[in-house]
């Protein structure tokens, strides 16, 4: 279990982490998102020990993380993270080596996840010679080569095609099986969402929300939200029928209505009254929504 | 992993990354082909055209002259008003002729005085052969080993330059590459560094040690440097001149490329570096030209000027050992010193992107 406890940081006169608490439990994955210059990286970097806090400590399994319990982890920084002139194999054998693994048993180590990320052509490569998706697998044998007990992701995902990102996620998740938690950040928030049993969402070096996404979405925004398609009806004067309901968004699916004073049920009666209703929910917000409130506030 | 351990993984990866690299592979090999070309070539083509400029007795010269005529020497006669030692001392003259004798500053060259002999059994009936007198010792590889020190110079001024900027080429790499980030959570940074160092170092002093064998190799090979206790004891020495001034300046180019995040803005933060090995490279000349002098004592004591300015005095024999071992003292004193510095400043600057830091910043950076 990883535990963050108020982690805070300046450069200068630049306040980039402001008191920062989060708890990653075993096998959890957990999504860490926010715009540019949140402080994301630098929290990541805290972690890892690469950067020192202000203020603040970095607990695993309930006890201080020092420069042994580091060697232990697995860190995959934001694009690249690799001598881009080395070849695919000695590099995962490397960085195994720094790690602690002795000799064979990291050549054994390269040759599975090299297997297992389907990068058997290619280890004999430069890293340069790849292409970008190829390089983002590199990178994340890289970070798990040395079998760690905690793994820390910046933008794994970020660059990645569709079939890059199964690849990826599901290699994640795998992982986190095994009762590892994983720590990742990304842009990409319905697949956080996806992927995610917990997220924090950080904007200024301040947590705004974390938690259980579930929990997150049902605590939603102080709209609440129906989705309604009517067969053969066009535009949306029926509403008209039902004060305290406007329309907010027309989507393929059907036009969402925000609900001010009124009831699901009165706009659910009104659109029956107008037509055979061949959709129909409650809609609670994604983490997209959750997400543009969280920072505009 | 023992600290120990970690920094020979380090030095391990730079030394066997950069040897299988193709732009390493052919400087090297051209080094070698144009040591081996200029060599040879030397010994092939002689000396050329030359003018020798004689003082003294001028029907001697003159018969000389005459006799010189139709090859590609020319005796040229030259008025000495001033006192003759010091014309020869300071290279105006070549040789003076006097009173049956040559005098000459150390060993005449050797068809000069055939000329000279020559123009002497012209002018005389019963001709006594000149005797020949020099000021100063004889040393008869002294224009080799001349042209073997500017060779040793200038080699140790390419490895230098050429190590150095790996090191903080390397050093950029990493930053650029964020492979540092993942490199930091393993290790620490002064392992990073001395592993970095101690690498390329090696790397730096066996292709040395090659370019040393294969150039003394030809040299004793066309004759053009007899190969004794001397001249290798010099070779040695020059080793160890490299490693004790490649430990001073590769902590100083860690340093220069861990102030800036691209390779681009590398060349702003390492010039003050190079700039003083260039300076050094040219100090080595003046102290060719008077290896006894002030100058050249004072230079075998600044840890930056001594790795260029002692090894062609000790080649040349013109520096006693107490000299050579107090300025060797000097120059590792200074780099012992300098790597905590070093190794400070390089933590604070790793992990710093953007625009080039300033010492200062660097310096601060890594209070923690």
């Amino acid at each position: 279990m990883l535990e963050l406890r108020d982690l805070a940081r300046r450069y200068g006169d630049v306040v980039a982490l402001d008191g920062i608490s989060f708890t990653v439990g075993a096998g959890q994955m957990y999504g860490f998102v926010g715009p540019n210059g949140a402080g994301k990286t630098t929290t990541m970097r805290i972690i890892l020990g690469v950067l020192a806090p202000d203020r603040g400590e970095v607990l695993f399994d309930d006890r201080p993380v020092g420069f042994e319990e580091r060697v232990r982890f697995g860190y995959m920084p934001e694009e690249r993270g690799l001598y881009p002139k080395m070849r695919v194999r000695d590099q995962l054998i490397y960085m195994a080596r720094l790690h602690g693994i002795d000799g064979s048993a990291a050549g054994r180590a390269a040759d599975r996840w090299i297997e297992t990320l389907g990068l058997t052509e290619r280890a004999g490569d430069r890293v340069e010679a790849l292409s970008l998706g190829n390089q983002q697998r590199v990178q994340l044998a890289a970070a798990l080569v040395h079998d760690p007990e905690l793994l820390v992701l910046d933008e794994p995902f970020s660059g990645l095609d569709p079939v890059g990102v199964d690849v990826l996620s599901g290699v994640l998740a795998e992982y986190a099986a095994t009762g590892v938690p994983v720590v990742f950040s990304s842009h990409q928030l319905e697949l956080v969402e996806r992927l995610c049993d917990s997220v924090a969402i950080i904007k200024d070096g301040r947590l705004v929300a974390s938690g259980p996404v579930e929990e997150l979405r049902d605590r939603g925004t102080d709209e609440r939200h129906v989705r309604v398609a009517i067969q053969g009806v066009e535009g949306d004067a029926w509403l008209a029928a039902v004060p305290g309901a406007r329309v907010k968004d027309r989507g393929v699916r059907g036009t969402l209505i925000a609900l001010e004073d009124a009831s699901p049920e009165a706009v659910l009666d009104a659109a029956r009254a107008a037509g055979t209703v061949t959709y129909f929910s409650l809609e609670r917000p994604t983490l997209t929504d959750l997400f543009r409130e969280a920072v505009a506030a | 992993m023992s600290s120990r351990e970690t920094v020979q993984l380090v030095a391990t990866r730079e030394l066997r990354e950069r040897s299988r690299e193709k732009s390493f592979l052919i400087s090297t090999t051209v080094n070698i082909v144009i040591i081996v070309a200029v060599i040879i070539l030397a010994a092939i083509l002689g000396g050329g055209e030359t003018t020798y400029k004689v003082a003294g007795d001028p029907a001697l010269i003159q018969a000389a002259a005459r006799a010189a005529s139709g090859t590609d020497i020319h005796v040229e006669e030259v008025p000495v008003t001033t006192d003759l030692r010091a014309a020869l001392e300071d290279g105006s003259i070549d040789a003076a002729v006097q009173n049956g004798r040559i005098i000459a500053k150390d060993n005449p060259p050797d068809d000069l005085v055939a000329l000279l002999q020559a123009g002497n059994n012209r002018n005389v009936k019963a001709p006594a052969p000149l005797q020949i007198t020099t000021i100063e010792p004889v040393d008869k590889d002294a224009d080799a080993k001349s042209g073997y020190t500017f060779f040793m110079v200038l080699i140790l001024y390419g490895q230098l330059l050429t190590y150095g900027y790996w090191v903080a080429a390397g050093v950029v790499e990493e930053k650029a590459s964020r492979v540092v980030e993942v490199v930091l959570s393993a290790i620490r940074p002064a392992q990073l560094l001395a592993g970095k160092v101690i690498g390329l170092g090696l790397l730096g002093l066996g292709n040395l040690l090659l370019i040393v064998a294969v150039g003394l190799g030809a040299a004793g090979a066309t004759g053009a440097l007899t190969i004794d206790g001397t001249v290798l004891g010099a070779a040695v020495l020059a080793l160890a001149w490299f490693v004790v001034g490649y430990a001073f300046y590769a902590c100083a180019f860690a340093v220069a490329g861990a102030l800036v995040s691209r390779q681009e803005d590398l060349q702003s933060t390492m010039t003050p570096l190079t700039l003083t090995i260039l300076v050094s490279f040219f100090l080595s000349f003046a102290v060719r030209d008077n290896p006894d002098g002030l100058l050249a004592n004072i230079l075998a004591f600044i840890p930056m000027t001594a790795p260029l300015t002692v090894p062609p005095r000790i080649a040349t024999g013109d520096v006693p050992a107490w000299e050579i071992v107090a300025s060797l003292a000097v120059t590792i004193g200074a780099a012992v010193a300098l790597i905590p510095l070093a190794a400070r400043i390089y933590s604070g600057g790793i992990l710093r992107t953007g625009s080039a830091l300033k010492l200062r910043e660097a310096w601060r950076a890594a209070r923690a």
